[in-house]
């Protein structure tokens, strides 16, 4: 994702961002080997998705 | 009681019983801490547990987390090992010292589903990931260089003053 678009993500209201925190845990139990893929990744993915930071 | 998987991040809740704990006596101050920490200033990422850094009211070896256990556990809260869940989600009570206590006396006041909240200032986040120094710190940084307003004068007050050094990214 562009940085541009990460950053747009940064600055939503901090309510909106916990309800994507759980969005984004929901989708790791319900994929766990795509999440096991990207927590391999080297850097945050824009998403997050299986990378405990 | 089997634990039930929560459906949201109870983090409200989780903010009004470390407020509880405030009126109770059993801890001085807190703040929001960790990842969920971080996701106030940056974009959001999967996290699997909140971390709550107090000062404890009782200055003892425990810091008074057995008393802090018991009185969340009297709300509803769950143990499983040595996590302690609120709906089912983990949530850590870490005692607060050096840079980590100063960024509790020093977070940010805020509100979050109209209740009274502090979270660490961005440059204490910042700092307290560089003294730790594993990669997802390094990672955390990186985001927070790209995506959070930084004062950098602050955050370089605060590295030198606990001797610390950003990592070269």
């Amino acid at each position: 994702m562009k940085l541009e678009m990460r950053q747009k993500l940064a600055r939503e209201p901090f309510e909106e961002k916990i309800r994507k925190v759980g969005q984004l845990i929901r989708l790791t139990k319900a994929f766990p080997r795509r999440a096991s893929w990207l927590a391999t990744a080297k850097k945050p993915i824009a998403t997050g998705m299986g990378k405990k930071l | 009681m089997p634990i039930q998987p929560f459906s949201n991040i109870p983090l409200a809740e989780i903010l009004r019983e470390s407020n509880a704990l405030v009126s109770a006596g059993l801890i001085e101050e807190w703040s929001l801490g960790g990842a969920l920490a971080a996701i106030y200033y940056v974009e959001p990422f999967a996290t699997y547990d909140a971390d709550i850094f107090f000062i404890p009211s009782d200055k003892g070896l425990t810091a008074g987390l057995p008393a802090i256990y018991v009185h969340l556990q009297s709300q509803g809260w769950q143990v499983e090992r040595e996590n302690l869940l609120c709906h089912g989600f983990p949530v850590q009570f870490l005692a607060a010292s050096g840079l980590t206590e100063e960024a509790v006396r020093e977070a940010e006041d805020i509100e979050f589903e109209g209740e009274p909240a502090k979270v660490f200032r961005a440059e204490h986040i910042v700092a307290i990931a560089a003294s730790v120094g594993r990669q997802k710190d390094r990672a955390r940084i990186e985001q927070f260089l790209q995506q959070a307003d930084l004062d950098k004068t602050k955050l370089e007050e605060i590295l030198q003053r606990y001797k610390v050094k950003l990592p070269i990214l």
